[in-house]
């Protein structure tokens, strides 16, 4: 045995440090989850793609809900679903394939407006108001009063007071949605507000906006996911309902309402007219609900194994 | 627990006080005030006299509380009592000396004034403020009747006093003269059975479609055909009347036909019409698509907790997300065109009309949709949530059946979170019947809403807020109510015990 076969190793302290396991990203995590629903990620395409052809097909069809360009030419009314006309015409000669996409396009926009409004009040309102006893005292009031109006019935009479028009919709609808919302978060707060880490880093004397922000919205990415996916269908709805009896949008907007409300009495005739925009609209909701739950079943940390 | 009922009563009221008042100051401060002419027949006709189309805008107005109006013929009215006499007709000239003095005493109270442009009479206007037309409706919602409501100068030996007697088809009945409302109390046929006049609601008139008649009377009167029986006429003839002779009410001025039935001033009665009228069928169809909707959600749930991941579970919870994600509107026009080509149910109301069953079917199936849905997602996580718990766990070891465990224990658990739902889904009926009524054109409450917000009418538009402001508000407070009931170890009130 010669010495010079040795050679003396030096203790890598780097080495040392390093955690064996994998690395733990929780986005990462989330995007793992999410994957492995195949269904869901069918839907994300769906929605997708649906959500880009609807913004970017009204720019090049140039079609506009206020005129109607064909309406004296007789040959162009009623074409059945075709090469030319992908979805058919209606009673006065527009493509539908056009009014469709420009109609799926401002329901989109409009409820990305409203969600995010609502979303955004509701978490900074329901944050506070789930932290602060005095404040607690207060918003509980504000809110028994108008938690018990039927919502529909809210919307209606704004609207009949406003008026028609884009604006007050969104208006109509961010007036009280956020409470809601507001309200479920004040719940999960006070949940997470008591637990014993909130209270050492109470002792410790974080300041309360902190908290919040660091401590408490984080664990919340699931349920804001779960309200989001709930809002968007619902907001979609709603301006259906309140375009089809005609104090939503202006006559001059595109809208899936509207539609509905304009070629229901084609429904025998020219059952096209009526089922096109309204399976995809359904497939518009049903796509986006779907990605949203699957995604907050995802971003909930306990789902990551 | 009383305290708490008292507290959370009150409460109620107040917050129902709170959300009228708030429609109420938005309707009439935000709609504008000419649009309830739009549809008005009368209006446009008189578009050619200016004048006459003011007045007729202005005394409108007054009907329905937005202004005081007084025009000259009033001013000389209240100046000389006897119109024929000499006094009244130089007052009713343009420029009157006398009527410009009383103009400008009023023109200090606030009122604003104008002089026709053809006959150069004056017209004088005073806007009424918003705070005490609220409180006016408020305090005239309810009103007592009594032998001393009715002062009719021209009928100055009017007896007055209650008095027992019989309705028309001979049952007992306590009577009054003096009073608004000849019956007071009596006992009928139909439901309540027991009937009173004693104590009224009033929701203001209604005005421009159903013009001049009371709101609480376009809810609850009978509609469609009327309906002609032989009747014993209070003077004692006997003819073929459609009249209720039991909701007569006192008639200031009696014409001919009336002289012809009745022997005294009770002579304004409603008509009976052959189809219910819109407060009952939309209670009927309420309370029935609940029924149906709690019938199937409750064993569907059950079902679905019991094969959790399994095949039933699985459609189930496709029909949730479909019921959730798509459009209220969309999926009840799918279902409409569904009964009606392949189970042959009408698709519109009016078409077999309120008397066939089957009028019913589709719009109450329709209304039960969304909340069957939602039903049935809540009792399945409850169910799911109960069966992991102890008690659970022993009934197993005991050698109870899955199907007992489920339906014996577990189901009497979760029903607890269900029956306080109830009342909400009470909520989502309304919210629903609002859309349904309207797809179906059901002759209900539901769609007079956005019928009445079509034909711009302000007072039924308020009376239907606060009539479903007020049952979503109390059924609330009665679901909290029942589950005190069915759990008693649930206590509302705080009894000073830990938070």
């Amino acid at each position: 045995m010669e010495d010079n076969k040795f050679e003396f190793v030096t203790i890598d302290a780097e080495a040392s440090e390093h955690i064996s396991a994998p690395v733990y990203s929780y986005w990462k995590s989330v995007l793992r989850t999410f994957l492995k629903s195949k269904f869901a990620v069918f839907m994300l395409i769906v929605a997708i793609f649906i959500t880009v052809f609807s913004l970017i097909q009204p720019m090049f069809s140039g079609y506009s809900a206020a005129d109607a360009p064909y309406i004296n030419d007789f040959s162009r009314r009623f074409i059945a679903p075709c090469a030319e006309h992908p979805f058919g015409t209606d009673h006065i000669g527009n493509s539908l394939f056009d009014a469709v996409w420009a109609a799926c396009g401002t329901s989109l926009k409009l409820s990305t407006v409203v969600t995010a409004i609502n979303m955004v009040i509701g978490i900074a309102v329901g944050a506070i108001w789930g932290y602060s006893k005095k404040v607690d005292i207060v918003m509980m009031e504000v809110y028994n009063i108008f938690a018990n109006i039927p919502y529909t019935l809210f919307l209606i009479i704004m609207m009949y007071v406003l008026g028609q028009g884009t604006k007050q919709m969104i208006f109509a609808m961010t007036c009280t949605g956020w409470l809601g919302i507001a309200y479920f978060i004040r719940v999960q707060v006070m949940i997470i507000r008591d637990r014993e880490y909130n209270l050492a880093s109470k002792c410790l004397g974080t300041p309360t906006s902190r908290m919040v922000t660091k401590n408490i919205l984080p664990y919340m990415v699931s349920v804001i996911m779960t309200l989001v996916s709930r809002e968007i269908p619902a907001v979609i709805g709603n301006e259906i309902t309140l375009s089809y009896l005609s104090i939503g949008l202006p006559a001059t907007v595109a809208s899936i309402g509207k539609m509905v409300y304009t070629y229901t009495p084609y429904m025998n005739g020219y059952p096209y007219l009526f089922w096109i925009p309204v399976t995809v609209l359904g497939l518009v909701s049903v796509s986006l609900y779907v990605v949203g739950q699957t995604l907050a079943d995802a971003s909930d940390p306990r789902t990551h194994r | 627990m009383k305290k708490y009922v008292l507290v959370r009563i009150l409460r109620s009221l107040f917050s129902l006080v709170v959300v009228t008042s708030l429609a109420f100051a938005m309707v009439y401060t935000l709609v504008p005030r000419m649009r309830i002419f739009k549809t008005d027949g009368t209006w446009s006709k008189l578009s050619s006299d200016r004048d006459a189309q003011m007045s007729y805008e202005n005394s409108t107005y007054e009907k329905i509380g937005y202004i005081d109006f007084i025009e000259q013929k009033d001013i000389c009215a209240l100046l000389y009592e006897d119109k024929s006499g000499t006094g009244y007709s130089s007052c009713m000239q343009a420029g009157n000396a006398e009527v410009v003095s009383f103009v400008e005493e009023y023109e200090a109270k606030g009122y604003t004034s104008g002089v026709y442009e053809k006959n150069g009479l004056v017209w004088m206007t005073r806007e009424i403020p918003l705070a005490s037309r609220i409180v006016d409706w408020f305090s005239n919602i309810l009103w007592l009747d009594g032998p001393n409501r009715i002062q009719d100068a021209n009928n100055p030996d009017l007896e007055r006093g209650y008095y027992l007697g019989e309705t028309s088809t001979g049952s007992p009945a306590l009577m009054c003269s003096g009073c608004e409302y000849k019956y007071q109390v009596y006992v009928n046929g139909s439901f309540p059975f027991i009937h009173q006049n004693v104590l009224n609601v009033n929701f203001g008139t209604s005005y421009p479609t159903y013009a001049n008649t009371p709101v609480l009377d376009v809810f609850t009167q009978s509609q469609g055909e009327s309906v002609r029986t032989e009747q014993l006429m209070p003077n004692g003839t006997t003819q073929s009347s459609s009249l209720d002779l039991e909701t007569c009410k006192y008639k200031y001025t009696l014409d001919n036909l009336d002289v012809n039935k009745f022997n005294d001033n009770y002579a304004d009665c409603t008509t009976v019409r052959q189809d219910p009228s819109m407060l009952s069928v939309s209670a009927i169809m309420g309370i029935l698509s609940l029924i149906l909707s709690y019938g199937i959600a409750l064993p569907v749930g059950n079902l679905m907790a019991r094969k959790k991941g399994k095949l039933a579970d699985k459609i189930g919870m496709a029909y949730i997300i479909f019921i959730i994600a798509v459009p209220f509107l969309a999926y009840i026009y799918a279902f409409k065109y569904v009964g009606n080509v392949f189970f042959g149910l009408p698709d519109k109301f009016p078409s077999l009309g309120a008397l066939n069953w089957k009028s019913y079917v589709l719009p109450i199936i329709s209304l039960s949709l969304p909340s069957i849905g939602s039903t049935m997602m809540w009792i399945r996580r409850y169910m799911i949530d109960q069966s992991t718990q102890d008690y659970v766990k022993f009934a197993k070891s005991k050698g109870l059946s899955q199907k007992e465990i489920f339906n014996n224990h577990i189901m009497r658990n979760a029903i607890i979170p269900i029956a306080q739902g109830i009342p909400s889904s009470i909520v989502s009926v309304i919210s629903g019947a609002l859309i349904t009524e309207a797809v179906y054109a059901v002759p209900g409450m539901g769609k007079m809403l956005p019928d009445s917000i079509s034909a711009f009418n302000n007072p039924i538009v308020i009376t239907l807020t606060f009539i479903f402001t007020g049952v979503s508000i109390f059924a609330l407070l009665a679901g909290d109510l029942l589950i005190t009931v069915i759990d008693p170890r649930i206590s509302l009130a705080d009894n000073g015990g830990r938070k």
